[in-house]
């Protein structure tokens, strides 16, 4: 028993002991996806330095992160911002001012697309954050299945097709015909709803903003389901990122659809709304087996979802070597062509993005320039609707929504249920009658 | 008795200063914040201070009742089924004319659920229970226990039963060897005393077994309400975190956690934290007062 | 006779089944780490896959369950070792000498053990951050040094166990009173000290709500938090690698609880007897 107890001891003394002879990184970045980590290594290579990149989940990041900033202890040098947030953030003392000496960010001021680089702008004309993307939206689909059912497989008419909600549920019925699903899941079709009316969640009266047009995608998203244009696969599903390399299963778990139970049971799924990160983040990264076989066009609206923002810490003791980093992350044209051709990320940077754009075809997009399409998309973004609130009421919001399309509530009862919860998270917003 | 009085200030100083630093001070600091609209950013100097606001708040809302008789059934149904089958075992185990052989190994089998990290198991089962790809549903249907798969995470009664169920399957063991060795430390004198008498199983069971028994029940029904008001992980990682589906899994400690770390509301969060105190304390009084009423 | 056989072989038939079901879902989960996500999502399976290496190297490109085990580990013994050594010094104050405030600080350890660990959470969170350790171990770690049930426990232990006539002999072998906490006291507390010591490591492992309000750094994530972590990652993109990952959370204490069950289980029904 005293070995027993004095081994333990050995063990701990032993961890504790490693935990502290790592040897320290030269720089820390912190994030919440890994789309930092090609990056990283190139600037490890170019500088001879170490970076460590930390990963904080999306859902955990704002919390984790910003006692951190706030009290100083474990702050990272270089960390990025979503969209969502990023409003809140530049006011807050978290990222160093980029318009001062020595940085005078200013001057790159030209080489951007107007909005990326305004949010990044505080309410005392500071620049606080940069970013390198745009980030306009799409529908992504497969040209094989186009070519199968629609009798075409061209960006351009396809786009035609899309460009009301009623074309998309026609080719969605079309696709059922052919045992083809439209789209995974009912989300897909949700950046169309608010599209029709971009509105900010929560206005500068603090009040929820509900639109016609947001109450809509109640019944298109019921509509999707109950004609089975989907393939009940829930975004970031295991199911999902199945579904973008052939045939899923589609065993119907509901009672209402048991007519159809001579149907096959297998299924693959036509096309997805993504943004332009979605191309090199999603796709090209689990559809392998499709690759070449997919391009992008329009939606019935415009939209754009997501967007990272980088700065570095206001007090951190790398500054030097935290500003090359961000330097060569939006403004070093060798870097930012190279991780172009790569990924097939779309630029906020001009310089470069003129220069792709002109001649561009992309393998996986079956030699189509995508970034003709989205960097017209992107000049019709307008970033003013941003809110602080977007993750949390958007979830809230499709929440709901799911369970009237499920059936498990009817409309009125899940409007009255999503209000009733926004004001139990954020009980200075007043929501609507 | 005497000597050394001086040392022993020495002696319980770690554990007084810890104490005072660790527990007593952030249960005081809460109790401040649950009186003020905090929310845990600019600091609490910046707080409005609004005296009982937020437990006038806690009283008329419906999801801290929602979570309160949400966090009651699912305790309830797991405490009932765990219970049955750890009487059960004990009761055959403990059984003089059955002697069962195996004690030690079904006893280590049945505990072995208890030592893994209730997280790695909610994780598991949330995908287990999946239900067009969950493993549960493509057994049932290859065992043609059912022809269309079960939505289970999304019905309010199965998510709440299996929430239950899990617990009672983690649980169970350690109930059972408990109950096992408060059994097995009931004189034999008593039993061959009443098999004297004429009694029946059911009698010395009814007579014997359970009066004997009731300080170990009392200590499994404490330390299992305690437990249960408590339950988080399970709930919290089946589903989405929110509680869903429709509320169903939203259990207090999961409010109180979304409320303060979710949605920033810390002095609510604070609040919701009392509420749950008081809740524990007034469950354990009646507890206490129920096994023990007839003695007095 | 054969009536109690035939009892006897139901039971036991009964008893069989009730350990499979207890073993089905580790079962799935084992077989299913082997299997590719394709494989998963078409359907179930009894016969293990061979992609297992492929799940692992998709596991551990994202996040290393190892590091996470490795913390949970390190968190755990010490605050075990604490607590035992710090609630066995307390207790023997408490049992050997009479001093003021005794029955105060005695009485509020009775109330305090009824105290469920979420009241003090936001206030635990908030002094971190005041002292600059939010993100660090130390607010798992050190309110471990004051435990009182595990103090009330030693106490009654003590009471009970430990004649005082050995401590008067070792003062008049001139003694000092902490060299006698060490070699007298500490040895007859060992069985309890063992007792209080599972409850502990279990209680500090399976701990997920602390470690998730304090810890951020992923590096710094112990087991619970990162598998909550795991099905917010792209690792949960293939079912396989997300088994695996639970899988390795839950394989090795398994094993480890076997080879120490016997005495593992003894100590519980000690405790829950004394207790």
């Amino acid at each position: 028993m005293k070995n027993f107890v004095s081994i333990l001891t050995l063990i701990g003394v032993l961890f504790i002991l490693s935990a502290c002879s790592e040897d320290e990184p030269d720089l820390i970045v912190t994030s919440f996806t890994d789309e930092l980590q090609e990056p990283i290594e190139y600037f490890e290579q170019l500088h001879d330095v170490k970076v460590d990149l930390q990963i904080i989940p999306t859902e955990n990041y704002v919390n984790t992160l910003r006692p951190a900033l706030e009290s100083g202890s474990g702050a990272p040098d270089v960390f990025t911002g979503e969209i969502v947030y990023l409003k809140d953030w530049i006011e807050q003392d978290y990222w160093e001012n980029l318009s001062q000496e020595p940085y005078n960010v200013d001057e790159w001021r030209d080489d951007y697309m107007e909005y990326v680089w305004d949010l990044g702008i505080n309410s005392n004309g500071e620049v606080r954050a940069v970013s390198w993307q745009t980030t306009p939206g799409g529908i992504y689909y497969r040209r094989s299945i186009a070519q199968e059912v629609l009798g075409t497989d061209d960006p351009e008419q396809i786009g035609q097709m899309f460009s009301t909600m009623e074309g998309l549920m026609e080719v969605g019925e079309n696709m059922k015909q052919h045992n083809y699903r439209l789209f995974p899941d009912e989300g897909s079709i949700a950046p169309y709803t608010n599209g029709a009316n971009p509105q900010p969640w929560v206005n500068e009266n603090d009040e929820l903003v509900m639109t016609e047009e947001r109450l809509a995608y109640f019944d298109y998203a019921k509509e999707l389901r109950e004609k089975q244009y989907t393939a009940l696969a829930p975004a970031w599903s295991p199911a999902w990122y199945a579904s973008f390399t052939g045939p899923i299963s589609y065993n119907v778990g509901w009672d209402e659809i048991d007519e159809d139970a001579d149907q096959s049971d297998q299924t693959e799924v036509f096309a997805v709304s993504l943004p332009t990160w979605g191309l090199h983040s999603v796709l090209k990264e689990e559809a392998q087996e499709t690759a070449g076989d997919w391009a992008v066009t329009n939606g019935p609206t415009p939209y754009f979802q997501g967007g990272t923002w980088i700065g570095m810490y206001k007090d951190s003791e790398n500054k030097d070597l935290a500003f090359e980093f961000i330097k060569m992350l939006v403004n070093d044209q060798e870097f930012l062509t190279e991780w172009v051709m790569e990924t097939g990320d779309v630029l906020s940077y001009y310089p470069v993005m003129e220069e792709v754009a002109a001649d561009y075809a992309d393998e996986f997009l079956g030699g189509q320039n995508h970034y003709d399409f989205f960097i017209e998309r992107a000049e019709e973004i307008d970033a003013s609707t941003v809110t602080r609130y977007d993750q949390q009421i958007d979830e809230l919001f499709g929440t709901q929504v799911g369970a009237y399309v499920e059936g498990n509530l009817t409309k009125e009862e899940a409007i009255e249920e999503f209000y009733s919860q926004v004001v139990n998270a954020y009980p200075n917003i007043v929501v609507p009658e | 008795m005497k000597k050394g009085n001086h040392q022993a200030y020495l002696f319980i100083a770690p554990f007084v200063i810890v104490f005072l630093i660790f527990n007593i001070y952030p249960i005081f600091l809460t109790f401040y914040y649950s009186l003020t609209d905090y929310t845990g950013m600019g600091g609490i100097e910046n707080a409005r201070f609004i005296g009982v606001d937020n437990y006038i708040r806690l009283f008329s809302d419906r999801y801290f009742y929602q979570a309160f008789f949400n966090t009651i059934r699912i305790w309830g149904f797991n405490f009932i089924v765990q219970m049955l089958i750890a009487l059960g075992l004990a009761l055959l185990f403990s059984d003089i004319r059955l002697k069962l052989k195996g004690v030690g190994l079904f006893r280590a089998l049945f505990y072995l659920p208890n030592i893994i990290t209730i997280a790695s198991v909610a994780l598991l089962f949330s995908i287990l229970l999946d239900w067009n790809h969950g493993g549960l549903n493509q057994m049932l249907l290859s065992l043609g226990f059912i022809d269309r798969p079960i939505n289970w995470l999304n019905s309010p009664a199965y998510a709440q039963s299996a929430v239950a169920l899990i617990g009672a399957w983690m649980w169970f063991g350690n109930s059972f060897i408990v109950l096992l060795a408060g059994i097995s430390g009931i004189s034999k004198d008593f039993y061959e005393a009443a098999l004297i008498d004429g009694a029946n199983w059911w009698q010395s069971f009814k007579f014997i077994t359970i009066p004997q028994l009731k300080p170990i029940l009392l200590y499994v029904l404490i330390t299992s309400i305690i437990g249960g008001l408590q339950i988080f992980d399970l709930p919290m990682l089946l589903t989405d975190g929110n509680g869903s589906p429709q509320g169903a899994l939203n259990t207090m400690v999961l409010y109180l956690y979304n409320q303060a770390f979710k949605y920033n509301n810390f002095g609510y969060g604070a609040t919701i934290a009392y509420g749950l105190f008081f809740i524990t304390v007034i469950f354990s009084a009646i507890t206490f007062r129920t096994m023990y009423r007839k003695q007095v | 006779m054969n009536k109690m056989k035939l009892a006897r072989f139901i039971i036991y038939t009964f008893l069989i089944l009730l350990v499979v079901i207890c073993f089905i879902p580790f079962y799935m989960m084992i077989i299913n780490a082997t299997r590719s996500n394709s494989e998963i999502l078409r359907g179930f399976s009894l016969i293990p896959g061979d992609a297992l290496k492929a799940n692992y190297q998709t596991l551990t490109s994202y996040m290393d369950v190892w590091v996470g085990f490795r913390n949970s580990l390190m968190v755990a013994v010490s605050v075990t070792i604490l607590n035992a050594y710090f609630s066995a010094l307390t207790a023997f104050a408490l049992v050997v000498y009479d001093f003021k405030w005794k029955n105060v600080i005695f009485i509020t350890f009775i109330v305090m053990m009824m105290v469920p660990g979420q009241l003090g959470l936001i206030g635990l969170y908030d002094l971190s951050e005041t002292l600059g350790i939010l993100d660090t171990y130390w607010p798992l770690i050190i309110p471990a040094i004051a435990a009182p049930f595990t103090v009330f426990f030693f106490r009654q232990f003590l009471i009970t166990t430990m004649p005082i006539s050995i401590l008067e002999a070792g003062r008049i072998d001139g003694a000092s009173e902490i060299h006698m906490f060490h070699r007298i006291v500490l040895p007859i507390l060992l069985p309890a000290i063992a007792t209080m010591g599972i409850f502990t490591f279990i209680g500090s492992w399976n701990n997920y709500l602390v470690p998730l309000v304090i810890i951020r750094s992923p590096r710094l994530y112990t087991l619970p938090v990162m598998m909550g972590a795991l099905s917010g990652s792209p690792v949960a993109m293939n079912l396989g690698a997300m088994y695996l990952g639970i899988a390795i959370s839950v394989v090795p204490i398994m094993i480890a609880f076997l080879f120490l069950s016997k005495y593992i289980i003894s100590s519980i029904t000690a405790g829950s007897i004394k207790g």
